[in-house]
């Protein structure tokens, strides 16, 4: 008997050697693993022998073994047994007790013809009784009997003829052949030669590309795999030749050139297998081309992003793929949302626990409210987090199955809260949105705020938008942006959409400034990512020091990580080059993080916004209510759009260039009075327009009057 | 896959029998004995029932070396065929199911699930079958062979499995020989998983829609599957029949008498174990913790009879695993038991388990059996199912409880009291109410009524009808 893997039933293991032993049959059984530690019931049965292993088998075995496929392994173990090929020699019956055994079985049969070779227990039985039966039979020599089959000898010459080219193959596309020029010279060629076949190129153009990375020829390899893709016409195998070469760029913090070649490949795959119905197998190519799409690099770590630039044809490889459709199916729900009854309190549910920077004014309120009860489910209890661990590919593969069992456990920790609940809140349009909306959330409305980074991120297409009644967005063109890149929130049974505001409490930062110096002040709040382009703001204070030495910048916030992405690392060497030069004078002073954000503002004043993108940016809100004079950057991302910096705010408050927002500070600030005039302008406008006691009517409206479709 | 062609040329039908005028009905049965199956047990009774009625019975089933690879033979059920039936046995085999390493290819021996794969991908080709689908040519082949050697006025096709469908159609499109679906369990409705097995626009559903069209009945084995027809059907809902599985009397003993105080009690489940593991699982816990809680049950034994898995996972799979596991339990796993001695097993139980799948769409064919011993029932399945149904005005049921191990201990106590208290007169009035499912009595109204509706009211001895059955069955709809 040849055993391929520990079996899961031991009893009926032992019983059945129990059996032939009643029998009076002699069993003898080969394991690929150690018998003593995991069936040690048999080895009092039965003679149990483990296969040789490979330290037993020296080095040459241990590379032929790498080379075989994994079904050959337990018999390239038997073969070189002097045990089993004694044993084999005088069995009666061979019996595979597993599927990873059949093939060291049939490799047996071939050569010792006179046995019986069976799958299984029962049939290893029924063996022996036939044989106890008619013993006579079976000792009678016959001539297709002896010696072993014609077949083992054609069987092993082709085996070997296979190995030595695997051999040489692997040898001459090796990392060791790599380090010679000639040979990376041979193999551009030989990828790009005519007639080689499709899949045998596409394997040897990865192979050697992949061992000129490792070896540190990311040029060659770079040549040889567009040489070789040029040639090829499977999308897939394209996208997964490229693969490398284009994670190396990403690692350098490039925009890779051929991106959108591997993502389609990605995309190619994952198609391939919804089609044979896998979506398990489908899930990982999706995932690994959202991986792609939404790098940081790609979309945020540049000073413009492929999808802003043109959101519709970036995505268009996904929207067009089957998978993008399967994701993009609405599952829709089975009773509308349903408006709270009069007579009892409204009961609101706020998602909570991920980021909650922007809802404290909210919940604040809404807890305050007569008539309104809230409870807030916080994500990050210890209760709620097995439900969200390993969430966004259990949500890809719900998209994509149309079902799985992780629904029906959201459902069950979330299934009770939804149907307590009139209104569902969840802040920020991630993990928390994209798993609510695997269940049906029954009459309870469902409201999502989107507020930036989340439009440039893989969360808004693995959220089933029909079971979405509103969506808030913070501004306009973030609306824009996320309605062109996520069409289902266009479609009929897509949500209804909102511009509120950011709940800002502005009061707050109302305060008289320490002097009339202060104009010369420029503050710039928060530089944590590289979107708020500090550098912009250095080369606006350049432009004024040359008309006035007086003018410096004060930088409040956390500095720039550089280890976010290479790309951050080189902005960040680059903007300490040029904070040395100008720190030392005062021309720049670092405060660094702070919790007094009004205390810190009473001596700027000039409040900037240098952003390459922002959704709202209340920082720069917070400093005109302060009484700065607002100067903002029309943030490139959005700059031309119909919404965009310069509809959001006061014309006159935004400028292209840095030089013409140095004029505009020369204007506002050459005089003390010109300068109080326009600070107080900008602060009774954001008082006046942004201020929450101005917009939570807004979001009054949202969440306590009934929406107009469901009356 | 082995369909049959290259063993056609030589196989060799038996002899047509030649009765004078009795009509020509072909029953394609795999699956008719000497199977050891459950659904042999109809077919059986369905033949012989036919030949009752004055029908040359000609049975279509496989060989019998292909029983030998899934549950085996039972040679006892072969003896209770009216030998007036006609056993034509096709050489057709599950290569999914072959054990003999030696006929396999090296391909096969070194991917064995893929070649799994790969074989049900090929069957689903040629017919919306995963395993039997390769069989169509060849049953195709043979009926058409039979109606050449004698014509075939009637033709009877029971499924599973429902590659037999194909068959029919191609003597009905040929031959317009008229035909009768037993669909048993059915076909579009799931009966596992109570749903929608594939929907109407399906290969399946276009083949099941275009079958049941023509059909002159469609039978069905309880009301819940035949509503399902009923209501997907509308149009054909004339022609829907519920012929229940019933039970053979012959299985049954005389008498049931109340255990003796003395007697450790004997639980007993019959049929195949092809249950979901954990409804085993639950059931044996609910033994288990039955049997420590209650003195009556202390030394009681649970005897379990039946196939465990096949092929190569005959005796060797999760469930083997789980009652051998159980033996401390005073769980006894006999293997499987020849219909003949089926009654000898009823005799020295106390208490009987119904272990059952699925829901409300399945009934399972041992409950009408498990009736009418008299014995104690223990339900062990979904509250929701038919045998809850069929066993509501039955005495001595314990009840449906679920399958939850703690309300199954409370079902194992009860019919522990039961068996113990139950008198000659209870018993008496279970066995009565069981009366109402005897097989013969199930089918002997079915097959009349198929029988006049393809020849006529006289039936077979009337005078022989000079036009073609076929013919008579369309002027019947309408579409002649």
């Amino acid at each position: 008997m040849v055993m391929g893997t520990v079996p899961g039933r031991v009893a009926v293991l032992t019983d059945a050697l129990q059996q032939f032993r009643d029998r009076g049959v002699t069993v003898r059984v080969a394991t690929t693993f150690d018998p003593v530690e995991k069936i040690p019931a048999a080895t009092e049965l039965a003679e149990v022998h483990l296969l040789p292993t490979a330290t037993e088998l020296g080095p040459r075995f241990g590379r032929a073994v790498k080379r075989a496929a994994p079904a050959r392994r337990p018999w390239l173990r038997a073969q070189r047994d002097p045990w089993v090929r004694r044993h084999a020699k005088r069995a009666d019956v061979l019996v595979a007790l597993d599927a990873q055994a059949l093939h060291t079985v049939w490799q047996l049969a071939q050569r010792y013809r006179r046995a019986d070779a069976v799958y299984g227990i029962a049939p290893a039985l029924r063996a022996v009784e036939k044989r106890s039966a008619d013993p006579a039979r079976y000792r009678r020599p016959r001539l297709n009997t002896v010696g072993p089959a014609p077949t083992v000898l054609a069987s092993a010459t082709r085996n070997q003829t296979v190995d030595l080219a695997k051999r040489v193959f692997e040898m001459s596309t090796g990392k060791r052949a790599m380090k010679l020029g000639p040979v990376r010279w041979f193999w551009q060629g030989a990828v790009t030669a005519p007639g080689l076949p499709e899949r045998h190129r596409g394997k040897i153009a990865r192979r050697v590309t992949g061992n000129m990375l490792k070896t540190g020829h990311g040029a060659s390899a770079k040549r040889l795999a567009l040489a070789a893709q040029g040639r090829l016409k499977s999308p897939a195998t394209k996208g997964q030749l490229l693969g490398p070469i284009v994670d190396a760029e990403l690692g350098q913090g490039k925009v890779p050139e051929h991106l959108m070649t591997v993502v389609r490949g990605q995309l190619k795959l994952a198609d391939g297998f919804l089609k044979k119905r896998n979506p398990g197998k489908a899930a990982p190519h999706v995932l690994r081309a959202f991986n792609l799409m939404f790098h940081r690099i790609v979309q945020f770590d540049g000073t413009t992003s492929p999808l802003a630039e043109d959101p519709e044809k970036f995505l268009a490889p996904l929207h067009n793929s089957e998978a993008g459709r399967a994701m993009a199916t609405p599952r829709g729900r089975q009773s509308p949302a349903a408006f709270p009854p009069a007579g009892r309190p409204h009961r609101m549910l706020f998602f909570t626990g991920l980021n909650d920077n922007f809802l404290g004014p909210i919940l604040e309120r809404y807890e305050a409210m007569p008539g309104v009860e809230v409870r807030r489910l916080n994500l990050m209890e210890e209760s709620i987090l097995p439900v969200l661990s390993n969430g966004r590919t259990n949500v890809a593969l719900h998209m994509l199955a149309g079902a799985s069992k992780r629904a029906g456990e959201v459902q069950e920790a979330w299934g009770p809260h939804l149907e307590w609940a009139d209104t569902v809140f969840v802040d920020w349009c991630n993990l928390g949105a994209a798993m609510l909306t695997m269940i049906d959330p029954g009459t309870t409305r469902v409201i999502v705020r989107l507020h930036s980074f989340e439009a440039f991120s893989w969360w808004p297409h693995l959220t089933d938008w029909s079971r979405v009644d509103d969506v808030v967005f913070v501004s306009e063109h973030l609306r824009d942006l996320a309605l062109a890149a996520v069409p289902r929130l266009r479609a009929p049974q897509g949500p209804r959409t909102h511009m509120i505001s950011n709940a800002m409490d502005l009061h707050r930062y109302v305060a008289p400034k320490v002097s009339a110096d202060s104009r010369f002040t420029l503050g710039l709040v928060g530089l944590s990512s590289l979107a708020k382009d500090p550098r912009w703001a250095l080369a606006v204070l350049r432009e004024l020091r040359r008309h006035d030495e007086r003018y410096r910048l004060k930088l409040v916030g956390d500095d720039l990580n550089p280890e976010l992405s290479p790309a951050v690392a080189a902005y960040v060497r680059e903007l300490d080059a040029e904070l040395a030069e100008l720190e030392p004078s005062g021309a720049v002073v670092r405060t660094g993080r702070t919790d007094d954000v009004p205390g810190a503002l009473t001596d700027v004043g000039v409040i900037l916004s240098t952003s390459l993108r922002e959704s709202f940016h209340c920082a720069l809100v917070e400093g005109a209510a302060s009484g700065a004079v607002p100067v903002v950057r029309d943030w490139p991302f959005f700059a031309g759009r119909p919404h965009s910096a310069r509809s959001l705010f006061p014309s006159d408050w935004v400028v292209g260039t840095p030089q013409e927002a140095a004029e505009r500070i020369l204007a506002l600030t050459a005089a003390e009075e010109v300068w109080r005039e326009a600070g107080r302008a900008a602060a009774s406008h954001v008082l006046s327009t942004w201020d929450w006691s101005v917009t939570q009517k807004d979001f009054d409206r949202l969440l306590l009057e009934p929406p107009a479709t469901s009356a | 896959m082995n369909n049959g062609r290259t063993l056609w040329d030589s196989l060799k039908l038996p002899r047509p029998r030649r009765s004078g005028s009795r009509p020509h009905m072909v029953y394609l049965a795999i699956g008719f004995p000497p199977a050891a199956k459950s659904c042999a047990y109809r077919m059986r009774e369905t033949a012989n029932q036919f030949a009752a009625a004055g029908w040359d019975v000609t049975a279509v089933t496989i060989a019998d070396e292909a029983w030998e690879r899934e549950y085996g033979l039972d040679h006892t059920l072969s003896q209770g065929v009216d030998p007036s039936v006609r056993v034509v046995k096709l050489p057709l085999f599950r290569d999914d199911l072959e054990t003999d390493i030696r006929t396999f290819t090296e391909q096969r021996a070194l991917a064995h699930k893929d070649y799994l794969a790969d074989l049900r991908k090929q069957n689903l080709k040629v017919f919306p079958e995963p395993v039997f689908g390769g069989w169509r040519p060849a049953l195709e082949k043979a009926l058409l062979r039979i109606h050449r050697e004698r014509p075939v006025d009637l033709l009877v096709t029971t499924c599973a499995p429902y590659v037999n469908l194909s068959a029919t159609w191609k003597l009905w499109e040929t031959h317009r020989v008229p035909y009768v679906v037993d669909f048993r369990d059915g076909w579009s409705v799931d009966v596992i998983n109570n749903g929608e097995a594939f929907t109407r626009e399906s290969v399946s559903g276009q083949w099941e829609i275009k079958l049941l069209t023509n059909a002159v009945a469609i039978w069905n084995v309880n009301e819940p599957i035949s509503r399902w027809y009923r209501e997907r059907y509308p149009e054909l809902a004339h022609k829907m029949r519920i012929v229940r599985n019933g039970y053979d009397a012959a299985s049954i003993p005389a008498q049931v008498r109340p255990a003796p105080p003395d007697r450790p009690l004997t639980f007993g489940y019959l049929g195949a174990l092809n249950l979901p593991v954990p409804l085993l699982s639950a059931v044996l816990e609910g033994w288990r913790t039955a049997r420590a809680q209650d003195p009556a049950l202390a030394d009681a034994r649970f005897e379990v009879r039946g196939h465990i898995g096949a092929a190569w996972a005959r005796g060797d799979n999760a469930h083997a695993e789980l009652l051998k596991a159980a033996a401390v339990d005073g769980v006894l796993v006999g293997g499987s038991v020849p219909k003949a001695e089926v009654v000898d097993l009823y005799s020295r139980w106390d208490a009987v388990v119904l272990m059952v799948t699925g829901g409300r769409y399945m009934t399972s064919g041992k409950v009408y059996e498990y009736m009418a011993t008299g014995l104690p029932v223990v339900s062990a399945h979904e509250a929701d199912h038919d045998a809850s149904t069929v066993l509501s005005t039955y005495p001595l049921w314990t009840g449906a409880v679920g399958l939850d191990p703690a309300e199954l201990t409370g079902a194992f106590r009860r019919a522990a009291a039961m068996a113990r208290t139950a008198d000659a007169a209870e018993r008496e009035k279970a066995r009565a109410e069981a009366r109402q499912y005897a097989r013969e009595g199930q089918l002997i109204p079915a097959v009349r009524e198929v029988t006049e509706l393809v020849l006529g009211a006289g039936g077979p001895a009337g005078a022989p009808q000079p036009s073609p059955a076929g013919a008579r069955v369309l002027a019947r709809e309408g579409r002649s």
